[in-house]
């Protein structure tokens, strides 16, 4: 067949204005429309599909139960690429022509903060989990809630465990990128507070190369007694192999999400002595295990879904703000979610019990899947649970449990 | 659902403009420069800096954007355009990285990964929501319109028909006394700084650039733009630039008609949808939907013997 350019310009004419057709066609009643957008590819493909599924069995149980305010709730899910470009683009479709009332889902920050103009200006919320200290900076309305802590948060804890074990002088390498470069000054600021400090410069590296032995003898030069490595499990498996060939016998010191069984499988024997810490759902407690069933997973007593957890708190908390508002304008649900999430009030763990109080005229408190999810007034979290492990015979041996403090 | 096509002509703007710079050099001029998304970030950062942190006024962003570019591309061209088109593929593609990991690591500069935020936009203050999206469209489609107006004037021209028969064959314009070299850099230049001239209209768009913002997917997309187009013609590049944005976007309705499938398996369907077009476009129609037309002269008669 030849493509003519009659009929090319034809057939292009008719694809472009469907769209608009199928609007007319499915926008008859009036349900409340909210966008889901997780990273489905790309850097956070791994946890992606977790948040999206998370945010779509809540609506799916809520729509049985008879909606929000009596309405439908229709979850649009659109993927951010965990690119900010094409998460841009993604957020342009879902406010102009999907017309949602709050964005919630996206996972790296640079995709929040990318988004985040086009929501302030559209007065659009956003509920997300990212950890970057900037996260704050682009909001001027009060529209965002971050169920993640931020950098500070964590770097607090892990400097405590450093100091502990007797290590004030720690080196800090990571991958050249927001959250790395954020956690970087957090930690040497943490260290500081303590009466330690950072040995040389921090060391930033460029992620995704085919070789780190250049960066792990530069670290192995400068000798330092501990080094905190803020890496993703791509680029920290590499680094560690090429520091541990290079005969670096200090402490080493890391998040959780770089050590997991991946990780573990790769190194063998060598994984034995890091410390690791990272925010952790509380486990064993009953929302966590509610979040679990209702996404087919069994509680097995370890950290599982850490992002979609966070996911399940996102939705609730956006639904619960909208009953209570009686509007899906989004500075009454914003100032719905705080009283919510913060109380004081009976505690509440899902949407229907959380209805049931809207509808008796009681406050109420909301107590999540992924922490107790209360905000600071900037919609940053209050406190998460922070736990810190060190590695024995192959297994994350639990050193303590902490609740982290973000408001100090 | 005004306000999001819009939106998504606006970025259909910014790309038509990519592609029309790219024709440029690639379709007159046969110069293969996988690097536009290094332009165009470079565009995007020139114009930032000098509107942001310099407080000038966003004309003055926009020439700086150009002026960088330029350069950018002269120096760039003049590395490697003496090499045939495979260095240059390479040089371009190497240039393009090193630029995303300069923006990544001079943070006194770019604000490295955290992303510059741009507050000037391309609008008279004091317009609502609605009416600043209108004229933003307008500034773009006319920046579009007329780098297409002088571009096609350009292509039509000697200086056009000189670039083509350095496309075709550089010995025979060398042999007719021109100057391939200048020929080369001029056109690689004019496309280098109209890519710039796309990255600051896009910068002051979206009001905050990251580094991420410029990886290679941008410029596979313009490469596709042309390819599908129809490399050579200043319309088959608009016209591409359209298709490949109208398929884009237009994938992602597709969703709400696919319920049986997750959101994880729809997005992966997209790509999929998105690549399987391309192919069929490219087999059934390998000159591209518009294809360059060189209008055949009547040869010239024998001068009448004696």
């Amino acid at each position: 067949m030849k493509l003519s350019r009659r009929l090319f310009i034809s057939s292009a004419a008719v694809a472009l204005t469907a769209p608009a057709y199928l609007r007319t066609g499915l926008a008859q009643s009036a349900p409340i429309v909210i966008g889901s957008m997780t990273p489905l590819t790309g850097g956070g493909g791994p946890y992606g599909p977790e948040k999206s599924d998370a945010h779509r069995a809540v609506v799916a149980e809520v729509n049985a139960n008879g909606g929000v305010m009596g309405r439908e709730v229709r979850l649009i899910s659109e993927d951010s690429e965990t690119n900010p470009e094409a998460a841009v683009r993604a957020a342009r479709k879902l406010i102009d022509a999907d017309k949602v009332s709050a964005i919630l889902g996206t996972w790296a920050s640079s995709v929040t903060l990318g988004i985040m103009p086009l929501c302030q200006e559209a007065n659009v919320l956003q509920l997300f989990s990212g950890s970057s200290d900037y996260l704050p900076d682009g909001d001027s309305k009060g529209l965002i809630f971050n169920l993640q802590p931020l950098n500070k948060a964590w770097a607090v804890a892990l400097a405590d465990l450093a100091v502990q074990r007797g290590f004030k002088e720690v080196a800090f390498a990571g991958p050249k990128n927001d959250f790395a470069a954020s956690m970087g000054e957090s930690f040497a600021a943490s260290l500081q507070a303590l009466g330690g400090s950072i040995v040389g410069e921090p060391f930033y590296y460029n992620p995704g190369q085919a070789s780190y032995r250049a960066e792990a003898e530069q670290l192995i030069r400068m000798n330092p007694p501990a080094i905190f490595m803020a890496g993703y499990v791509t680029d920290f498996i590499p680094v560690y192999r090429e520091l541990i060939r290079g005969g670096f016998t200090g402490q080493i010191i890391t998040l959780s999400f770089a050590v997991g069984p991946d990780f573990k499988d790769a190194v063998g024997s060598a994984a034995d002595g890091i410390l690791h810490g990272s925010p952790i759902p509380p486990i064993g407690k009953d929302s966590y295990d509610a979040y679990l069933k209702l996404v087919g997973i069994e509680p097995n007593g370890q950290v599982q879904n850490s992002y979609g957890c966070m996911a399940y708190d996102e939705i609730n908390l956006c639904l619960l703000g909208m009953e209570m508002a009686k509007s899906t304008v989004s500075s009454d649900v914003a100032a719905a979610i705080r009283q919510i999430a913060n109380g004081p009030g009976d505690r509440v763990t899902t949407f229907a019990e959380g209805k049931a109080l809207i509808d008796a005229g009681k406050p109420m408190n909301y107590d999540g899947a992924s922490s107790s999810a209360d905000f600071q007034e900037n919609g940053m979290l209050k406190s998460r649970d922070f736990a810190l492990y060190e590695i024995k015979d192959g297994k994350d041996e639990i050193i303590l449990t902490t609740t982290s403090d973000a408001t100090k | 659902m005004d306000a999001y096509l819009v939106a998504i002509l606006t970025t259909a703007a910014i790309y038509v403009i990519l592609a029309l710079a790219l024709n440029m050099q690639f379709g007159l001029t046969g110069l293969m420069n996988f690097g536009v998304v290094g332009f165009y970030g470079l565009g995007a950062y020139s114009s930032g800096i000098m509107t942001e942190t310099l407080g000038q006024p966003i004309v003055m962003g926009m020439l700086a954007a150009m002026i960088v570019g330029g350069t950018a591309g002269a120096l760039v061209s003049l590395l490697s355009i003496r090499l045939s088109g495979d260095f240059l593929a390479i040089v371009t593609l190497g240039f393009a990285e090193t630029m995303r990991l300069a923006f990544n690591n001079e943070d006194w500069l770019t604000r490295g990964p955290r992303g510059f935020l741009i507050m000037t936009r391309p609008v008279l203050e004091g317009l609502g929501r609605d009416a600043t999206a209108w004229f933003i469209l307008g500034v773009f489609l006319l920046v579009a319109a007329v780098v297409f107006v002088v571009f096609n004037r350009l292509a039509g021209s000697p200086f056009g028909r000189v670039l083509r028969s350095i496309r075709e064959d550089d010995l025979v314009p060398a042999t007719l006394g021109k100057n391939v070299l200048a020929y080369r850099l001029k056109a690689f230049v004019l496309g280098s700084s109209v890519m710039a001239l796309a990255g600051s209209l896009y910068a002051h768009y979206v009001q905050t650039v990251t580094p991420d913002n410029f990886t290679t997917q941008v410029a596979v997309l313009v490469w596709m733009s042309l390819i599908v187009g129809g490399a050579g013609n200043m319309k088959g590049a608009v016209l591409g630039a359209l298709v490949v944005t109208a398929i884009y976007e237009g994938t992602r309705f597709l969703a709400p008609l696919m319920e049986f499938l997750t959101p994880t398996q729809v997005s992966a369907l997209r790509f999929i949808i998105i690549g399987t077009l391309l192919i069929v476009v490219v087999r059934f129609r390998p000159e591209g939907l518009l294809p360059e037309r060189i209008v055949a002269r009547p040869a010239a008669r024998d001068p009448a013997p004696g």
